[in-house]
């Protein structure tokens, strides 16, 4: 009895003081003597960051922190911004909706799978954000979503609530493809070649046009029946508005400039060119128009529209004054955009924050949340990496993954979780209902992966990302 | 004229005419008494006359024209509620509209309909105008086996697609549609799947946009109708559109939406376009419905939990990789899914969920109860539950004077592995069975044929190598096949992965079942027809991308 009470009254006490601790600035983090790289105001040696509620609220030697923080001895440890994918296909449940040309009413939104084990993967490599973007089968796709990988939360958490939506557009041989090879039953889909892609867009954004006269008519009180609520019109007034940004997947130089022009022509901005592999051809074009480039760091002729690019690609857009961001379009290059961002200091000499630059802060502005994320600034999203090195070496390893002052991925748990697992593998297999039938027949080896080809040029979905 | 008058309302009152009931009375005396909406009578009496329950109690008279059954060792529940099915619909296949420009005619899997064309401006799948009702034939005998497995009213719908059409609560008793309906239409029934044929939506994308854009146009319609009505003069009428006018009761409330979603994933999705729209709906699977049960008692939105629990259908081999923990996981769990959402205050009716054998669905609810579901809950989620949220409580559900005789008479626990439904009403005629005079040992109930069916059924069991051949692609893999009478149980492995075979059956050419794939991120319904010749196999897959041949040979 009198051990009951004692128990009760430690139990009692620890409850307060823990309702103390949680009272102070919420997920209050202190990483301690870190190198951290900034990429905004250079690489910061011994230097301590403090997160109070999700943000950065100091940088600076020997900071103090609360009683309650956590505190992280990053000594040795390399801190970069999270890693930004602009142009990503994780945790989409369906990639192109390629039975039109035209799939603008499409949202990335309603097909999200938060359970994707890509997220958690992507996070131990750095990654605390990506564009996911609707497949290159049309010339326009449907609505992106901009997302931070929150795994384990629902998913309506994962949706960067401020970021301005976007949209997919696509040139070249995919969205020709696609028209050439239906599905079964389908008529062949036009458009057919490249000039059809072209009139396909214009036709739309005309459509578009006599669609925002019909709302405005009606405003204006000179109709008397509502008109439609168009979901597919609707995405590209709001492109000629300027309230929406296009990222416009192609690898051709001309086509780039052919969209660019048609974006003059409607008086809009086309916000990224996707992969852009020929983009440095016509980088001063590029430049003068704030079109950002998502590029690969090299695949220079994985595919016939590829033959062009080169490896210089990323330095000359950048000495053009081009931003330029390096993506992974693939859950497993996801895992190493850091290397990629390496690739372009050898190949004509990015400096080493402008090379990082390009998988953080400059996708960051190309998707219009570098108010709040992809540098290590004061008043920013705290989301960060510690890296057990340089992050362009590749013996550096992720230690830990932060957003928003929250741990999303923490090595140093990773052998636990992974025995737990075992543990709980075992549990579950030795269940009645996990148990094997009697009869069934021997199933042929399947590999639970089917390898997903990376690039836009994958086997699955008719390969059109 | 008056006379005319006379006439047409004398045709209108005979059309109105009541349903024929039974005209035998019946009295099950000194049987346990399960009311469900009050307290259990350990020994009592129910008397039926005209088809509705004439009285209940431990003290009550049985009438001297009734036909007595002694109840001793019995209890008389209400009748069960199956919350989801397609019983009545009994049509075939109806092809799919034709594909523009010429290409091959595909059929749309499993769509049923004797129904002509229609001239909806939607493709099949997106036409929320069809109701179970038409679909419907009458007859007692098609549902013999639901029937003698205790139940007596389920929802029914009969439409594949994105729409699923309206359904219907029916008895599984009556000569005639009209003497089985009990409400109709009861709700819309939405899938997330696609229309096929090459068609927009083609994708789980385009599903929820196509979806939205006909709300949406739904909402303009009905402002449209609005403002023509005010006054024509000088305004283009807005066309005429039945699709859309189907939904605007839909939006109003009036008629709920039944959303099938059974992974998280999916219920998300479905609360998510349900509050879009201010729906009131209803998820019908459910299974993975607890990992949100906050969610659907904040929205409330009730279940349609499927007892149809996951089963592993493949057998193990060294080389397979091993399951994924979701999968073992989720059989694990789903047992305990009633209990957990009952605990969250979410209202859960039981639906058999396209089970093979329908005398799963009692011991599903066992196992239900094993995991911490109340039986008192469980029976429920059968009977009063089940009723309420068909809206028909107030005349079934219950036993309850004045309620519709629908009554199901076990002997032994239900939960129980020894039990027997002797005698089950449904609008007060009886449906009695005999209790087999030797429950073989080993042998399971529902395992024999039912009754009617040919005794000569042909042998297709066996596990087969097969190759299907896709345009520009083959697909190899294996087929095994497990026959119990005219059921078909087993599973299609090929690089597409593991498809477990649905509704599988043998036909009058040989067998058939349904399965699905996933491919290029959306879920593809096929259909696979076939036969067996000596140690040859072969027959056709049909799939919203058209048909494929298949062959193979059964393996020693």
């Amino acid at each position: 009895m009198r051990n009951f009470v004692l128990a009760s009254l430690v139990i009692s006490i620890s409850l307060i003081s823990f309702s103390i601790a949680s009272a102070q600035a919420k997920n209050e983090v202190l990483i301690k003597n870190a190198t951290v790289m900034t990429a905004a105001r250079g690489t910061l040696e011994n230097t301590d960051i403090l997160i109070q509620n999700g943000k950065i609220a100091r940088i600076g030697k020997n900071l103090n922190a609360s009683t309650s923080a956590k505190v992280i001895d990053a000594t040795g440890r390399f801190v970069a911004p999270g890693i930004i994918d602009a142009h990503s296909h994780a945790m989409m449940d369906a990639i192109n909706e390629g039975s039109l040309a035209v799939t603008s009413m499409t949202r990335i939104r309603d097909v999200l799978n938060p359970g994707d084990i890509s997220i958690y993967r992507a996070l131990a490599s750095g990654v605390t954000a990506a564009n996911l973007l609707h497949g290159s089968a049309n010339p326009i796709g449907g609505q992106n979503s901009t997302v931070k990988f929150k795994w384990g939360k629902p998913v309506e958490d994962f949706i960067v609530a401020d970021a301005p939506s976007g949209i997919k557009f696509a040139m070249g041989e995919n969205t020709k493809r696609s028209s050439f090879n239906p599905q079964g039953g389908q008529t062949p889909r036009y458009p057919r070649t490249r000039m059809g892609t072209l009139e396909v867009i214009r036709d739309a954004f005309n459509r578009a046009r006599d669609y925002k006269q019909s709302w405005d008519d009606f405003k204006a009180k000179k109709t008397k029946m509502p008109p439609r609520t168009d979901l597919e019109l609707q995405p590209l007034v709001e492109i000629l508005e300027g309230k929406r940004l296009v990222h416009a997947h192609g690898y051709r130089s001309d086509e780039h400039w052919n969209l660019l022009n048609l974006a003059d022509e409607f008086g809009f901005r086309i916000a990224s060119l996707q992969h852009g592999l020929e983009a440095y051809k016509i980088a001063p074009e590029i430049a003068k128009r704030k079109t950002g480039v998502s590029i690969f760091a090299d695949s220079w002729s994985y595919k016939l529209e590829a033959y062009d690019a080169i490896p210089y690609n990323a330095y000359i857009l950048w000495k053009n004054g081009v931003n330029v961001s390096i993506n992974s379009d693939s859950d497993e290059r996801i895992r190493r955009l850091n290397l990629d961002a390496a690739k372009v200091m050898k190949y004509g000499g990015v400096p080493e924050e402008d090379a990082l630059k390009m998988i953080t802060l400059n996708p960051a502005m190309q998707l219009g949340i570098d108010k709040r994320t992809g540098s290590i600034e004061v008043g920013k999203d705290a989301d960060l990496a510690i890296w057990t090195a340089h992050p362009f070496s590749v013996y550096s390893r992720v230690d830990m993954t932060l957003i928003e002052g929250d741990t999303y991925f923490d090595r140093s748990k990773e052998t636990q979780m992974r025995a737990d697992l075992q543990k709980e593998r075992e549990t579950l297999e030795k269940l009645d209902i996990n148990k094997a039938p009697g009869s069934g027949g021997t199933p042929p080896r399947i590999p639970a992966e089917k390898r997903l080809a990376d690039r836009d040029d994958a086997d699955r979905d008719g390969g059109n990302y | 004229m008056k006379l005319k008058l006379f006439l047409l309302s004398f045709a209108v009152i005979s059309s109105l005419s009541s349903i024929s009931v039974s005209a035998q009375t019946y009295a099950i005396t000194n049987a346990r008494v399960v009311t469900v909406s009050g307290e259990t009578i350990e020994k009592g009496t129910v008397v039926i006359r005209g088809g509705l329950i004439e009285s209940v109690g431990a003290s009550v008279k049985t009438p001297a024209d009734a036909q007595v059954f002694d109840g001793t060792g019995l209890t008389v529940y209400p009748g069960f509620f199956d919350a989801l099915t397609n019983l009545g619909v009994t049509a075939a296949p109806r092809p799919a509209t034709p594909t523009p420009g010429g290409g091959p005619q595909v059929v749309t899997v499993g769509t049923q309909a004797t129904a002509p064309q229609s001239n909806s401006n939607y493709p099949a799948g997106l036409r929320p105008e069809e109701t179970v009702e038409i679909d419907l034939r009458g007859g007692d005998a098609q549902f013999d086996t639901n029937r003698n497995a205790g139940f007596t009213t389920v929802l029914t719908v009969g439409r594949t697609g994105i729409f699923n059409g309206q359904s219907a609560v029916i008895n599984l008793a009556g000569e005639s549609v009209s003497a089985m309906v009990i409400k109709s239409p009861f709700a819309e029934h939405v899938t997330f799947t696609t229309v096929g044929g090459g068609q927009y939506p083609g994708s789980l994308l385009g599903t929820f946009s196509a979806m939205r854009q006909m709300f949406l146009d739904a909402q303009r319609l009905q402002e449209m109708n609005r403002i023509y009505a005010d006054n024509p003069r000088g305004v283009t009428r807005p066309a005429s559109d039945r699709s859309l006018e189907a939904l605007i009761p839909i939006l109003s409330g009036q008629i709920p939406v039944v959303f099938n979603a059974n992974r998280e994933n999916e219920i998300v999705r479905a609360l998510d376009f349900a509050r879009e729209f201010n729906l009131k709906a209803i998820i019908a699977g459910g299974q993975e419905a607890w990992k949100v049960a906050a969610r659907l008692k904040a929205q409330d939105v009730p279940v349609f939990l499927s007892l149809n629990f996951p089963k592993r259908t493949t057998s193990s081999s060294p080389e397979a990789d091993q399951e994924t923990m979701d999968l073992l996981r989720f059989r694990a769990e789903t047992p305990k899914a009633a209990a957990r959402l009952a605990q969250a205050g979410v209202k859960v009716a039981f639906q058999s969920g396209g089970m093979t054998s329908i005398n799963d669905f009692l011991a599903n609810a066992g196992k239900a109860v094993e995991n911490g579901l109340t039986k008192d809950a469980a029976v429920r989620s059968m009977t009063l539950t089940t009723a309420e949220l068909l809206g028909v409580n107030d005349r079934l559900g219950s036993i309850e004077t004045g309620k519709i005789a629908n009554l199901t008479v076990v002997k032994g626990d239900i939960f129980g592995k020894e039990k027997f439904i002797s005698h089950v009403f449904v609008d007060g005629k009886l449906f009695e069975q005999k209790e087999p005079a030797k429950p073989a040992a080993g042998e399971r109930p529902g395992a024999t044929p039912p009754a009617g069916t040919t005794p000569a059924v042909a042998a297709v069991a066996g596990n087969y190598s097969i190759t299907i051949e896709v345009p520009g692609q083959t697909l190899t893999g294996t087929l095994a096949l497990i026959q119990q009478g005219n059921t078909l149980t087993g599973s299609m492995q090929t690089q597409l992965g593991s498809t477990p075979i649905k509704d599988g059956k043998i036909t009058a050419e040989g067998f058939s079942f349904a399965g699905t794939v996933e491919f290029g991120g959306s879920t593809i319904d096929i259909l696979v027809k076939g036969s067996v010749n000596g140690n040859q196999i072969a027959g056709t897959v049909d799939s919203p991308q058209g048909t494929v041949p298949f062959s193979g040979t059964r393996n020693p």
